[in-house]
């Protein structure tokens, strides 16, 4: 990986993991505020367990120490761009529920959002370094979630939201990883190329 | 208590630590202690009458069932595991064990007791970044009952690390506001190049009561600028992930105060101040005086004092006088 090797791209990769790190850590901070008003705005019980949804993707990880950084990139990417949809979803359901009478969780929603957007895309920015290119979006959409009660769709938006913060720090420690070890430090296992 | 196989007519003495217990106490042969108390603790035997021979020994022991046991968990070694200490909040006087379970969802995970201390374990994380909580509950049994108690946490919420090691602090020469302070990463904690921490320090002059404080985001020193000049200070430093968990204790703490210059030697000029009051005609340098020597430096708080300095502090214990 030849463009990976060069003075420019380690620098510009080492500028980008330290970037992405920024952007990870501002997006936990957000995403624990919206929790908050998240909780108070669906009169939820802050302590109440949410099972694993369906589309929602897990940031837990076992044997994550040993995941090559070209696995990491694909992980994080795979995983924002499934809370892109979700987040949307949950700005258009909030919408529906309570329209124009809430000027707080809507906003901050819409805020969110916006960060994980641009966290995508900067995964992008990473993986093109790492010479790989992004796969493509359209494998990587969650399924048609079925039509939920407003409770169930409150508690879904609880779960995506927990697991939205987890993702934002298990990224931090990512992409530290990916900048002590470098840019091509992932290509060792024989991943496929991307198209 | 029965006296073995004796009728509960026979003719019987009872000892309690050797000691003959009244017949009060007794219903026929039998032992009847009432609102047992621990210092009822000991060895009980039973005697025939006339004979004298032993016919029943016992070791009684006095105690009272569990109460809730205090259990802690916390991670000072993240992202390797954790651990769970507890302790009884008051003695049972009787032995106790200790069963612990740690539920991870649906999965048991095993919790390797230490052979030293006894009432502490530690489990492995088989899995990072879990939004599932641990459930971890403790049972504690003894002949007359039992206790339990139950934590359930996050992964993040119980990493705490242990507080810096080996912290320095010294003056800087020719800087009197000034103290340097270095420390290192807890030795427990594993990874600090991928799980960084950050910093906290506290100083303050002994002679004040409120600390100054200052968070640090990366390094393990740092310069204390404003340090009152002369005093001795006691400084402290905490530790946190980055990211996650709680601040640790603080460290030991380290006394130091910040670089003073020397003060001038005040012997040689009462000496030449003497001097000049009893002689009109002759100079005498002070026995303190040497030799200024081009090639010498100041070394281990050493002074020279040149002829010239001499003759000038000579001129102003004239000028005193």
């Amino acid at each position: 990986m030849a463009a990976a090797d060069t003075p420019s791209a380690t620098l510009r990769h080492h500028d980008l993991c330290s970037r992405g790190i920024r952007l990870a850590r501002k997006m936990r901070s957000d995403v624990t505020d919206l929790l908050d008003i998240y909780v108070e705005r669906q009169g939820l019980d802050a302590s109440i367990s949410v099972a694993a949804v369906d589309g929602v993707p897990a940031a837990a990880a076992e044997c994550w120490a040993e995941q090559t950084g070209t696995q990491r990139l694909l992980d994080n990417l795979a995983a924002y761009r499934a809370f892109r949809t979700l987040l949307a979803q949950m700005l258009e359901e909030q919408r529906e529920q309570l329209g124009d009478a809430d000027a707080e969780l809507g906003p901050a929603l819409a805020a969110v959002l916006l960060q994980v957007s641009a966290f995508a895309y900067h995964l992008e920015e990473l993986l093109e370094l790492e010479s790989r290119g992004a796969p493509a979006e359209e494998g990587s959409e969650p399924p048609a979630l079925p039509r939920l009660s407003l409770f169930e769709q409150k508690l879904r938006g609880l779960g995506v939201l927990r697991e939205l913060a987890q993702w934002a720090v298990r990224s931090v420690r990512d992409l530290r990883q990916l900048a002590k070890h470098g840019p091509g430090s992932g290509t060792a296992l024989g991943l496929p190329e991307s198209q | 208590m029965k006296c073995g196989s004796m009728d509960w007519d026979a003719a019987v003495t009872w000892t309690a630590n050797g000691t003959d217990i009244d017949d009060s106490h007794l219903n026929g042969s039998y032992l009847i202690l009432k609102k047992v108390d621990l210092t009822q603790s000991g060895q009980y035997s039973c005697y025939e009458g006339s004979s004298w021979h032993l016919k029943y020994q016992t070791y009684l022991r006095v105690g009272v069932p569990p109460k809730e046991p205090v259990l802690m968990c916390r991670s000072n070694n993240y992202p390797k595991g954790f651990y769970c200490s507890w302790h009884l909040p008051s003695p049972t006087y009787i032995p106790n064990s200790f069963n612990i379970s740690v539920i991870h969802g649906t999965r048991e995970m095993v919790c390797e007791k230490d052979i030293f201390p006894k009432n502490r374990c530690h489990i492995r994380y088989l899995q990072l970044f879990s939004t599932v909580k641990y459930k971890v509950t403790l049972t504690v049994t003894n002949a007359l009952g039992k206790n339990s108690t139950t934590l359930t946490f996050d992964e993040f919420a119980i990493v705490k690390p242990d507080p810096p090691e080996s912290v320095v602090a010294k003056p800087v020469p020719n800087n009197p506001r000034r103290l340097e302070v270095s420390w290192q990463n807890p030795s427990s904690w594993p990874d600090p190049e991928s799980f960084p921490l950050k910093f906290f320090l506290r100083y303050r002059p002994l002679i004040l009561d409120q600390w100054q404080h200052v968070e640090l985001s990366d390094g393990t020193s740092h310069t204390i600028t404003d340090a009152y000049a002369g005093k001795e200070y006691i400084i402290q430093v905490a530790a946190k992930d980055n990211d996650i968990g709680t601040w640790s204790d603080w460290s030991v703490a380290v006394h130091a105060t910040p670089w003073t210059e020397e003060p001038k030697q005040l012997t040689t000029e009462v000496q030449i101040t003497e001097t000049t009051s009893t002689s009109t005609s002759s100079f005498m340098p002070p026995p303190t005086t040497k030799i200024c020597d081009k090639g010498a430096g100041v070394g281990s708080g050493a002074v020279a004092v040149c002829w010239t300095a001499g003759l000038v502090l000579a001129a102003y214990g004239v000028l005193f006088i």
